[in-house]
């Protein structure tokens, strides 16, 4: 077993301001006219995406950042994700982070299953020969071993989301970060998604699941926290741990 | 803070500097592999269509050169070959960097890695497709006249201070280029400038006396100088010529990390 502190992530009062770009120019012609025309300028507003969130996941807690549509959830996973960085406040993670934001991220239609996996593992900084060892594994569980040697732009999108979502278990990440997505393909895959995940989590992997499906957290989160502007309104913990009892 | 594991923690957005650099060694690999791949999938040369652009290109310099022209230099072929190859690797790489980071949006959007890699693949890329040409310039230099001076011993790193210096001008432009979308065709309209007021095709005596000074404003111009006192005459050019070129270096290399470094992160949104 690994000996990390049981906090793998802590968020502390963050906040993450966005600048607006009305009418926003991107030419040099646009920025010079812009010095004399005033339609031509771009009008700047500051936007508040977070505003002083703060929560703690533990090892294998699994956690849902609920909230409506632009409620600021999506941006607070990019955050722990460490693709923006806060304007205050601080993110600790410890551990390896899988960001699933987007599954297939990276893939090149043009290159085969295979190479895809190198690919796109070394995006997480994973190191060929590491992904060498887990290459079957992968391959089994996507069940497209028939295919792996094919260019990705002749698969079904099923099979672009099993190959994708395959690799991202199998890095053993210590924090899995979800955008909505924790199950793909049909019924009896999306099973072993299911399983997948629960048997990472009984070795101590925590998820971020951010999600405006209720039902969906509940699924597989024994606490959540609710945004509201950017704000948390509402943290709370699950009674039933459906995720452990199934 | 973040603490090793028996993995380091590769997407440890804490991880920063050279380590983390290094332990992506093996995403600039496959990143490099596949733009190859890409680029040259299906078709029937392949790899050896990125000769093919600058022989052509020599061949019409020498034409013009040495038979329209009737250049007195001897050895001509290789005079040109040791100024426009290099020269070719600058326009490459620099007409190249103003895309990378807009071409890599989506990527850069989703996952986290050290965003220094995304120009550092564009480099390496260009200078793969480039090694053969150059290649063939080291297979041919004897028959071209070439002769096997001691000073041709400097040549590695004098083309690794050359390219530390592209690389510079490379960060600078990646991040301008999202802020000034239209940049990419001021680059282009520059480079076609600087390769004639570089005497790349000419020789740099050529250039009137009271317009030199002017002239040997432009690194490209130290840059030639020194290749083409490598590879053609045998000998370094002055000392002076060697400074300017270390300096435009190091002031790239600074200026370049420093603008990516300060703004790399904060792109992200613009993207």
């Amino acid at each position: 077993m690994r000996s990390l502190p049981d906090e793998v992530v802590q968020v502390e009062h963050v906040s993450k301001e966005f600048i607006l770009h009305h009418n926003r120019v991107d030419s040099l012609k646009g920025k010079l006219v812009g010095l004399f025309k005033d339609r031509w300028r771009t009008r700047h507003e500051h936007f508040h995406a977070l505003s002083d969130v703060s929560f703690t996941v533990r090892r294998g807690e699994a956690i849902g950042l609920m909230g409506r549509n632009g409620s600021g959830k999506s941006t607070l996973l990019q955050v722990i994700a460490g693709i923006l960085k806060p304007t205050s406040g601080r993110v600790i993670t410890r551990g390896r982070v899988a960001p699933l934001i987007e599954l297939g991220v990276g893939f090149h239609p043009e290159l085969t299953g295979e190479e895809n996996v190198y690919l796109n593992a070394s995006l997480y900084g994973f190191r060929n020969k590491d992904v060498r060892g887990r290459f079957d594994d992968i391959v089994e569980f996507s069940e497209l071993a028939h295919f792996i040697d094919t260019p990705v732009k002749n698969y079904s999108s099923g099979m672009y989301m099993r190959l994708a979502f395959a690799i991202a278990v199998h890095l053993e990440p210590d924090i899995l970060l979800a955008d909505e997505i924790l199950a793909v393909g049909d019924a009896a895959f999306q099973e072993k998604c299911h399983d997948k995940i629960a048997s990472l989590r009984r070795n101590g992997m925590s998820i971020v699941l951010v999600s405006h499906n209720e039902q969906q957290v509940r699924d597989f989160c024994n606490s959540f926290v609710r945004l509201d502007g950017g704000r948390v309104v509402e943290t709370g913990i699950f009674r039933t741990k459906t995720a452990h009892t199934r | 803070m973040a603490k090793t594991l028996e993995h380091t923690p590769l997407t440890d957005p804490s991880l920063s500097g050279l380590r983390s650099l290094l332990a992506y060694s093996d995403m600039l690999r496959n990143f490099v592999r596949k733009d190859i791949q890409v680029r040259y999938q299906g078709a029937a040369l392949g790899f050896l269509w990125s000769l093919i652009n600058p022989l052509v290109m020599i061949g019409l310099y020498v034409f013009v050169f040495s038979v329209v022209f009737k250049s007195n230099l001897p050895n001509y072929p290789l005079y040109l070959m040791a100024g426009l190859l290099h020269w070719n690797l600058f326009s490459q790489i620099t007409g190249q960097s103003c895309d990378t980071l807009l071409a890599n949006a989506g990527l850069v959007k989703k996952i986290y890695f050290p965003r220094l890699l995304v120009p550092i693949s564009s480099v390496v890329f260009n200078v793969v497709l480039w090694l053969l040409a150059i290649a063939l310039l080291f297979i041919l230099y004897p028959f071209l006249g070439g002769k096997l001076h001691p000073v041709l011993v400097v040549y590695p790193v004098v083309l690794l201070f050359f390219l530390a210096f592209t690389f510079g001008i490379t960060l600078i432009l990646s991040v301008l280029n999202v802020l000034f979308r239209d940049l990419k065709h001021l680059v282009d309209v520059v480079l076609l400038f600087l390769f004639w007021v570089t005497p790349i095709v000419y020789q740099y005596h050529r250039i009137p006396p009271h317009l030199r000074q002017l002239f040997a404003v432009s690194p490209l111009v130290d840059y030639v100088l020194i290749f083409r006192g490598i590879l053609y005459s045998g000998q370094l050019p002055s000392w002076h010529i060697l400074a300017m070129a270390v300096a435009w270096t190091v002031a790239s290399l600074t200026v370049g990390l420093f603008v990516f470094n300060r703004y790399a992160d904060s792109l992200v949104e613009r993207l």
